[in-house]
């Protein structure tokens, strides 16, 4: 398994987190639970820096996908930033780029 | 002198088989419903199970055929494994019917059946909707008849006396029962070599005691032969390979069982068979023996099912497409009953969305994914739940629906079809990614993205609120300029890659019909929200995906060729 890590930083009312790793099966549990306890503990946006991530998985896109959902029902914002062409291309063709707030 | 004997017994085979085969297509085509109904009633007790099985192996002549449709109904869920035992074995004793049949002289009636037949279809009884399958039926019966007299006709030219003496000298009953076995493995059934020993002992070339042996080997050689002809099933199908064989085996041990008792009592085996005969003689002994050898074999195995049962699971456990085929809510005793019965096919389809993420690759788990053969297991098994509920919704219609149900079984008929073609889709977008060797990036991203689209489609329909319907539109939103893109860069690929970009422009037409019908679904789907019933302009009313409110229209985006793209 390879390790992952969150970075978390608050600036203003947004949160962001830094995350570094891979966005695979083992590690996608872990990183849907980080971004639950920012999305139940706070309550402005978040946004994620996906600089250091170079491979995402289904896992990872439905982890994105269900803090995404819960962020919309409460009209609160989620945006990805940074993200590396190939994981770009991943989000074009699921269709979440029309999903989420890409920078 | 041997040719003409050889061509007329080959012909008359030939007739045989081509006159049954016709009449079991022609008489499912007319009467399938009605046999389905027949085998269904079928499951309140053993002793209704063999009769059943009687009457469909009697009409189709083909115990095997009879082993199939109890799989597939098995498969289907419409019975079980141990109703289907009485069945099975019935349809071998009704295979009896053609060896009584062959026994009797039926030249004359075989000639008026031809005439009758041919002016049928002088006066186009054939293109009459009433007429046309029975008419067929009727030249297939014809046909095997016919064929049946020449097989009987063959023999009697030949040189009696030096056969006999050649076969007195060298048919022990060992060899005799190998060569029955033989012949049964080659026929792929007991009844015709039966019916080659009864023209063989109307030429007088057979005694009692030779037909015996060689009719006791191609009743086991037949159930063998099943098994060898099975070769590819596994699970629940193969069972009930082994209830075939079992009512073959058994059959033959007690009457060689017989046999032998009598022998060792000191009394003339062979004069008990003939006695069996009556004032028919040896042709209709012969015919007996069939007959008994079937029911010794079927009586046991049908009222002992729960042994029975218990054999063929042991020598044959369940399958994962068996498991995987089985529908778990529709049932056709609720198709009485057209509120309920809608209610448990709309399951049943929900159910069948929720397994859709099982018929793709899940390329992040590598090894620990299931194997391509258990894929396939799944979508065979998806198949078989999509016609039985297909089967499922004409009945409820026919039972006769209110005008309500009658919609609603209309629109979910058409739905299936829709869960039809997706199903197909996945399956063919899942065979071409298994076909790399190494997983292309660009072949990676549009699996991975399926498998969250396919997963979010089957979270959505196990009670998804309304919200989950509206998020997968969103994510289902058209794409094809994106697609358009990148398979024009594919077709502008260097030269000597041009198989591969084939291949890659393929799974991206796939994968964009896959998301289109995903979206089709998911707006049928989708249930009505409290504000989608406010009036316009009520800040109550939610926007709503706009195809949300329209009927469905359009085939979906047609899966494209290199061709197309350098075209455009």
């Amino acid at each position: 398994m390879t390790s992952m890590h969150i970075d978390r930083e608050q600036s203003g009312n947004d949160v962001l987190l830094k995350v570094v790793g891979r966005l695979d099966t083992p590690n996608a549990k872990p990183f849907e639970a980080s971004l639950m306890e920012v999305v139940s503990q706070t309550t402005g946006g978040i946004i994620v820096n996906l600089s250091g991530v170079d491979y995402v998985s289904s896992s990872g896109l439905r982890a994105l996908l269900v803090a995404g959902k819960s962020m919309r029902t409460g009209k609160r914002k989620l945006a990805l930033t940074a993200l590396q062409p190939q994981i770009r291309e991943v989000f074009d063709i699921s269709g979440f780029s029309s999903l989420f707030e890409i920078t | 002198m041997m040719a003409v004997v050889l061509a007329e017994i080959l012909a008359g085979l030939g007739l045989l088989f081509f006159g049954l085969k016709t009449m079991a297509s022609h008489l499912q085509s007319a009467t399938g419903r009605r046999v389905r109904r027949l085998l269904r009633s079928a499951t309140g007790s053993p002793l209704a199970g063999l009769l059943s099985g009687i009457v469909a192996g009697a009409a189709s002549q083909s115990s095997n055929a009879v082993a199939l449709i109890c799989g597939n109904l098995v498969r289907g869920g419409v019975f079980t494994t141990r109703d289907a035992i009485p069945v099975v074995a019935g349809g071998n004793v009704g295979t009896a019917a053609l060896v009584f049949v062959a026994a009797f002289d039926f030249r004359l009636v075989v000639l008026y059946l031809l005439a009758l037949v041919g002016f049928g279809f002088h006066v186009k009884l054939d293109r009459q909707p009433a007429w046309k399958e029975w008419i067929w039926v009727a030249l297939g019966l014809t046909l095997a008849l016919l064929g049946l007299d020449f097989i009987k006709q063959g023999p009697r030219d030949l040189d009696v006396a030096l056969i006999a003496g050649a076969l007195e000298a060298g048919l022990s009953p060992w060899a005799g029962f190998l060569i029955g076995m033989v012949a049964a493995a080659l026929c792929q059934s007991s009844s015709t070599p039966t019916i080659l020993v009864l023209a063989l002992m109307q030429a007088r070339l057979l005694g009692l005691e030779d037909a015996f042996f060689i009719v006791l080997g191609a009743n086991l050689g037949s159930g063998l032969a099943t098994l060898v002809s099975s070769g590819e099933l596994e699970g629940t199908g193969r069972q009930l390979c082994y209830v075939h064989i079992l009512v073959k085996a058994i059959g033959c041990v007690l009457l060689l069982g017989a046999w032998l008792a009598v022998a060792l009592a000191g009394g003339d085996p062979e004069a008990v068979l003939a006695a069996a005969g009556g004032s028919g003689g040896p042709q209709t002994a012969i015919s007996v023996l069939f007959l008994v050898l079937q029911l010794a074999g079927a009586v046991p195995v049908a009222l002992l099912r729960g042994v029975t049962e218990k054999i063929a699971v042991h020598l044959s456990p369940p399958s994962v497409e068996d498991d995987a085929s089985r529908p778990r809510y529709i049932h056709h005793r609720a198709v009485e009953e057209a509120s309920t019965a809608l209610d448990l096919s709309e399951q049943e389809g929900a159910r069948l969305l929720k397994l859709l993420p099982n018929l793709l690759p899940d390329l992040d788990r590598g090894a620990e994914d299931y194997s391509p053969e258990a894929r396939d297991a799944f979508w065979k098994g998806s198949t078989a739940i999509i016609h039985a509920l297909d089967l499922f919704l004409v009945d409820v219609i026919r039972a006769g629906a209110t005008r309500e149900s009658l919609d609603i079984a209309l629109q979910q008929q058409a739905q299936l079809e829709t869960i039809r073609a997706l199903v197909d889709t996945v399956h063919d977008f899942t065979g071409l990614v298994e076909d790399f060797e190494s997983v292309p990036p660009l072949v990676f991203n549009l699996s991975e993205s399926l498998r969250t689209i396919v997963l979010s489609l089957a979270d959505a329909a196990d009670g998804g609120a309304v919200e989950d319907f509206d998020l997968l539109i969103h994510l289902t939103a058209d794409r094809s300029e994106m697609l358009d893109r990148i398979r024009r860069a594919l077709a502008a690929s260097a030269p000597g890659a041009e198989a591969d970009s084939r291949r890659l422009m393929l799974a991206t037409s796939l994968f964009e019909r896959a998301v289109w019908l995903v979206r089709r679904i998911a707006v049928a789907l989708r249930p009505p929200a409290i504000e989608d019933t406010a009036p316009e302009g009520d800040p109550a009313r939610q926007e709503a995906p706009a195809e949300a409110r329209l009927p469905h229209a359009g085939t979906g985006p047609r899966v494209r060729s290199a061709h197309d793209v350098h075209a455009h």
